[in-house]
């Protein structure tokens, strides 16, 4: 299928997650998301699914105690300074977990879109805001070219015999990998622009036109964000 | 009429160096040049300002005129000079936009508003011009140094520009396919601007040569800039054994990279791995110096190992000099000052090491190993974007030392490989020395 209205689909998901109203039409969602991103490439799908579930877990765990909501406690705590009583409520339990899930959701269909579309093939089947499309298929390159320059830290750093270990010894690689990504970026714009990049009349290769599939998906796309508005 | 003309060009970075000082020159069309100097000496800016990147990319103060085909570099865009100039860069992974091969080479295409029906075998005659139509459709991400240079190169070629820059095209490209790729240059019919570190490389191809040292432009080439013959050391093998490896092999998830490689680094030698790109070499460096663990086979060292990597930006995790050579000594900043002033670079200490320039980043990886002092010593391409006269000075530093130590060297420059070796071994099956 053509990239644009698999991008409209999972963009339909995420925005029926945020949509609904029901834990359960959320679940369902996160769900159908994850499996899809199943059929990402082995090597990759585990940061990013990772990442999605370790996002909707913190904002459950997190959740009851900065919320006051409801009034049936399942537990009480000390007195914090600024938060005040701390407690758990079923209520804020369930709040919890609705925007857990819908976090998830969210993140789920982006890592779906990173893992699963050729990024290209979007840049290319855009008929309009080109240049943002090309903005955002190149941040989401950020993510395994990030990937790519943490192992070749590590490496040079196992390479002087330096064991990068633990949360801290990976933490300090984050400003040299900021760093660095800063460098690229400054350098690809140069390299855009000396090819003509933002010059007038700009053409686009020939590309396949769209089938049955793809425009089946893209009311497919309306459809669901309708039902999660109007029913979920 | 000259088909570039750079008049009187003096030009400095912001808050930054006299990077061109008072530079005139013509190009004519067709004509092919090749621009040596320095690391630092200003070959890099003198192409960006005929790309007419400088100034407007990188500000500055700029003076003088630089007119390319008829424009302004002053008063016309890069974007709008693209169709005229176009140009390639030092690095490679810095100017890929997209994640598959014929989608990047098509990028420029689509750009300058060819027609979208010529745009897809433009492309691919581009990729077949450099010997790369067979990697049309692979994701770049997956491409060796060698491959992605190809790559770029045909990115630029496909624009059919009246003015080639080329800056430092073949440092990751073996003899071969540098011989080829400049041979290429000249056929596309542009005007070529060739900047290079390697001499031996470029000069038979080129028409005349211009030096650009500390940014003044010269048009005699000094004797330490002379080509040189490469003859490949045949030594015995000496020395007791620091790291052996036997019948080993590896691949890549299902692609096998080293098959039945065997050889062995003694102490107190020097030994030069060479091959074609792709051949595995970095591979079996890092199967030496016990980064990877080898498929079969058996690898044997005795006492620690460094391993160099041929980028230079792996070694820039710490805000100082040497707090960044200081992490393989478990944070003894004194050795580590004493191995940066052994490659030239006392006085640095406190400098972030990403406010090095590329050459002086090389050397503060090379201190970053050198100070563990190990057994057996990796280095993987030492000499990418090395000039000459530090070629030298890295062949000193390598040999005064060798005694003490293992040492392989990964290269591709077969003339650094001659006078720092004491043997080689190839990864090519035909030759006498061959490993694999």
């Amino acid at each position: 299928m053509s990239p644009a209205p698999a991008a409209a689909l999972l963009a339909a998901l995420a925005a029926a997650a945020l949509l609904a109203d029901r834990v359960a039409s959320v679940a369902v969602i996160a769900a159908v998301l994850f499996v899809v991103c199943l059929f990402g490439p082995h090597g990759r799908r585990k940061l990013y699914v990772a990442g999605a579930l370790l996002s909707g877990l913190a904002v459950f765990v997190v959740t009851p105690f900065v919320a006051t909501v409801g009034w049936h406690v399942i537990w009480s705590g000390p007195t914090v300074p600024v938060l005040g009583q701390l407690d758990v409520t079923r209520e804020e339990l369930h709040n919890g977990l609705f925007q857990g899930l819908r976090l998830t959701s969210v993140a789920l269909a982006f890592a779906a879109y990173a893992l699963l579309l050729d990024h290209d093939r979007l840049v290319q089947s855009a008929r309009f805001a080109r240049r943002s499309v090309l903005a955002i298929a190149l941040a989401t390159r950020l993510v395994p070219t990030l990937e790519r320059d943490a192992s070749g830290l590590v490496e040079a750093l196992r390479g002087r015999g330096v064991e990068v270990t633990g949360v801290r010894g990976r933490g300090r690689m984050l400003v040299p990998l900021l760093a660095g990504s800063l460098e690229r970026s400054l350098n690809l714009a140069e390299a855009m622009e000396a090819r003509g990049y933002g010059r007038p009349g700009a053409t686009r290769a020939l590309q396949a036109s769209w089938g049955v599939a793809e425009r089946a998906a893209l009311a497919g796309s309306v459809l669901i964000v309708a039902i999660g508005g109007l029913w979920l | 009429m000259a088909l570039a003309r750079v008049d009187h060009l003096s030009f400095a970075y912001p808050e930054a160096y006299q990077a061109l000082r008072d530079v005139s020159l013509d190009l004519q069309a067709g004509e092919v040049v090749a621009l040596l100097g320095p690391s630092g000496g200003g070959k890099s800016t003198l192409l960006r300002a005929l790309a007419g990147l400088v100034p407007h990319f990188h500000g500055g103060r700029f003076s003088g005129r630089v007119r390319v085909g008829g424009l302004d570099t002053c008063r016309s865009r890069p974007a709008d000079l693209a169709g005229t100039v176009a140009t390639l860069f030092q690095d490679p992974e810095d100017q890929v936009v997209f994640t598959r091969v014929a989608n990047e080479v098509a990028f420029g295409l689509e750009n300058l508003g060819t027609p979208p029906a010529e745009i897809g075998p433009r492309a691919l005659e581009a990729l077949a011009a450099v010997g790369a139509a067979h990697l049309a459709e692979r994701p770049v991400a997956e491409l060796s140094g060698g491959e992605l240079q190809r790559v770029c190169l045909a990115s630029v070629l496909a624009l059919r520009p009246r003015l080639l820059l080329l800056d430092e095209p073949t440092s990751q490209l073996d003899p071969e396919g540098a011989a080829a790729a400049i041979e290429l240059a000249r056929e596309s019919g542009a005007a070529v601007v060739l900047s290079e570190q390697r001499p031996e490389r470029v000069l038979d191809a080129c028409d005349r040569v211009l030096f650009l040292q500390d940014g003044r432009l010269g048009f005699e080439l000094p004797d330490a800039w002379r080509p040189r013959e490469a003859e490949l050391p045949r030594a015995e093998p000496s020395g007791m054994p620091v790291c052996t490896l036997d019948r080993v092999s590896f691949a890549y998830g299902a692609v096998p990279v080293v098959q039945d490689a065997t050889f062995c680094v003694g102490r107190g030698e020097i030994v030069a791995l060479v091959g074609p790109n792709g051949s595995g070499k970095t591979t079996l460096a890092k199967l030496a110096a016990g980064l990877l663990e080898p498929g079969t086979g058996r690898v044997e060292r005795s006492g620690r190992a460094c391993y160099l990597s041929q980028d230079p930006g792996r070694y820039l995790v710490r805000e100082r000099a040497d707090e960044e050579v200081a992490l393989a000594v478990d944070g003894d900043l004194p050795r580590a000052r004493r191995a940066l002033a052994s490659v030239g670079l006392a006085g640095f200490e406190e400098r972030h090491p990403r406010d090095l320039s590329s050459g002086e980043r090389e050397r503060l990886a090379l201190a970053a190993v050198l100070v563990a002092k190990p057994d057996l010593l990796v280095l993987d391409e030492p000499t990418r974007g090395v000039d000459p006269p530090r070629k030298d000075e890295l062949a000193a530093l390598l040999r005064a030392k060798a005694t003490e130590r293992a040492t392989l060297v990964v290269t591709n420059d077969l003339v650094f490989a001659s006078e720092v070796a004491d043997r080689y071994v190839s990864t090519v099956a035909e030759r006498e020395q061959a490993v694999a």
